[in-house]
């Protein structure tokens, strides 16, 4: 299937990777650092700091202000009002909230004033939810009414899932793109400036043989590097993979195609290593974010998400998701298998189109 | 007989700053090059020697008339021609994480031939350097290196683009007596240079080009016959030169 020629230079591009011990130290780093970061740091959701300013003295606010305090999602700083306010400024606090003098009967609705610093809290809506909603479970126990009902969350994939195993999927398909776009884009730029390629292009090489064998070597070099990081998560952080790891690799392979035809592109069109960076930055970057890489797709606004689902990271991290989390195959079909296969022959095409020898080389 | 055979060639580049406009960097020059014979083209910076080897090599496409090496044409026998010829361009840079031998053997894949790495690098007197990196050499130990690079196919036509630029005497005499060498076992060479004694002292036959052209060509002492026939001042000494090589020494020094 492929010459010796092809081969031979294919074994010397891997040789040339792994002599250079930083990179590979350095590729592996980040995604290793990053799950080591959501493992230890997001778990448990933190308790939210809570400052409370009581403002009236009777038994009622008395018992209301002890039960803000036994509950487990606060951690309550009692104060007073200007100084908890500060706090607040400063990011000490998230929230405050104030009982008023008024607060002495179960019969009549008192106002209870919420004070929050937008511009510092994020998702500042879901913690507003859950400061009212524990307000009224406490309102309950000291009226000494039943509630209504219970809601009991039960996840219908019938297996817990946790962030890491979401991230997991996402982080490798970011990994690839990475690896890939490095591995043809920025190496055709530096081998171009350095003469390299012009070296090689007087010698009967032809460009078929330079692209297979950079092909081939870097998905060589992207299945080893993607599999150490799996094998870690697997051993340490007890991912399960649920779908066959022969799928989970041939989408490897396929996202690791797709990605290194369009770095070619990249490279060709990418006269000076000054400008292959915010080229290839401005391909990764908005798709580091919109791709779901690191929060599911569904969460980004809807005007976004159609476009964010025809991306090519989103395409391959969906894939890998799939695979890894719910089990499905790599030869089922379904909607982001038909995106998969638009991408690997535009990126193909795009690649043929850019990458002209002569052009390239001279 | 003839190896090289050029007619009318030209190349043509837009203006720059000036996209209707176009100037011929190489302006329509002929020239023939012998079988075994050492080709110098010579010339001020620009005036299209580069241009000219790599149209020739075919690394430039060719916008104008004719050039065939070993009865090939080059426009259409680009990959036959590879096969042929050996060269050495300005710039010789390599992956730098290989060693000498690793390239060597690298460049021999690309022409699908085993080689003697040993035997090679002794030609160029590189053979201690064996596992070396490009970027341990010397400026005159790259050039021998790259040419050694371009010897893995055993060539019938080797290109030197301005071998001994930037070399101090004693690497460029060294030079001088590896392109003899090669020369002496058969090899065509051609070479472009900016350096008179380089020329005078190594090529059979000189081509002179200025802006495009080819304003001259001859034999180097028919050259000075045509053109500087009148004795300047007669000097029994040598000049700064053979100073310099008498103060440091013949001896290579890298």
């Amino acid at each position: 299937m492929f010459t010796s020629k092809q081969m031979h230079l294919a074994q010397v591009f891997l040789k040339i990777f792994f002599r250079d011990r930083q990179s590979i130290i350095f590729n592996l780093l980040f995604p290793l650092i990053f799950m080591g970061v959501f493992v230890f740091f997001g778990g448990e959701s933190e308790p939210i700091n809570l400052g409370l300013v009581n403002n009236s003295s009777n038994t009622i606010s008395q018992e209301f202000s002890e039960l803000v305090e036994e509950e487990p999602l606060f951690n309550v700083t009692k104060g007073e009002e200007s100084e908890l306010k500060r706090q607040l400024f400063l990011g000490d606090q998230t929230a405050i909230i104030i009982i008023p003098e008024s607060f002495n009967s179960i019969d009549e609705t008192a106002e209870i004033k919420l004070l929050l610093d937008a511009s510092q809290v994020r998702q500042i809506g879901s913690i507003k939810e859950a400061i009212s909603k524990s307000l009224l479970s406490i309102e309950r126990s000291l009226r000494n009414t039943q509630p209504m009902f219970m809601i009991k969350v039960e996840d219908v994939k019938s297996r817990p899932q946790r962030y890491v195993d979401f991230l997991l999927p996402g982080l490798l398909a970011f990994m690839l793109m990475n690896l890939s776009i490095a591995g043809s884009g920025f190496n055709i730029v530096e081998y171009r400036r350095r003469g390299i390629l012009k070296r090689l292009f007087v010698t009967p090489i032809k460009p078929q043989d330079f692209i297979i064998s950079i092909v081939v070597s870097r998905i060589v070099i992207v299945l080893m590097q993607l599999s150490v990081v799996l094998g870690l998560a697997i051993l340490l952080l007890d991912i399960k993979i649920v779908g066959s790891l022969l799928s989970l690799y041939g989408m490897i392979v396929i996202g690791s195609f797709i990605f290194l035809c369009l770095g070619f592109s990249f490279g060709s069109i990418a006269k000076t290593q000054e400008a292959i960076r915010p080229i290839v930055t401005s391909f990764t970057f908005p798709q580091l974010i919109l791709s779901g890489v690191f929060f599911p797709i569904n969460s980004l606004p809807d005007m976004i998400q159609p476009i964010a689902h025809i991306l090519p990271l989103s395409v391959i991290a969906t894939g890998l998701r799939d695979i890894a989390n719910d089990g499905v195959s790599l030869l089922m079909i379904n909607l982001n298998t038909l995106g998969l296969f638009i991408w690997i022959i535009l990126s193909f095409i795009v690649a043929t189109k850019f990458f002209v020898w002569k052009e390239v080389a001279g | 007989m003839n190896i090289i055979e050029v007619k009318n060639l030209l190349k043509t580049y837009p203006l720059p700053g000036n996209k209707k406009d176009s100037f011929n960097a190489v302006d329509g020059i002929t020239f023939n090059i012998r079988l075994g014979e050492v080709y110098g083209i010579l010339g001020p910076n620009g005036a299209g020697k580069t241009t000219t080897l790599e149209m020739l090599e075919g690394l430039k496409d060719i916008n104008g008339g004719s050039a065939l090496i070993d009865g090939l044409d080059v426009s259409n026998n680009a990959f036959k021609i590879k096969e042929i010829i050996g060269v050495q361009l300005q710039a010789n840079e390599y992956f730098e994480s290989l060693n000498l031998s690793e390239l060597l053997i690298l460049f021999g894949k690309l022409y699908s031939n085993e080689i003697n790495t040993k035997n090679l690098l002794e030609k160029v007197g590189l053979l201690t350097k064996e596992s070396a990196k490009p970027k341990e050499l010397s400026g005159g130990q790259k050039q021998r290196f790259s040419i050694a690079c371009a010897l893995v196919n055993n060539p019938k036509v080797l290109f030197l683009d301005e071998p001994t630029t930037g070399l101090d005497p004693q690497a460029k005499r060294n030079l001088w007596n590896l392109v003899r060498e090669l020369n002496v076992g058969g090899m065509t060479i051609v070479l472009t240079t900016h350096n008179m004694e380089e020329a005078e002292s190594l090529c059979d036959r000189i081509a002179i080009m200025d802006k495009g052209k080819l304003i001259a060509e001859d034999t180097p002492q028919g050259l000075i016959d045509e053109y500087a026939s009148e004795p300047i001042q007669e000097t029994l000494k040598g000049n700064l030169e053979d100073v310099f090589l008498a103060l440091t020494d013949h001896r290579l020094r890298d």
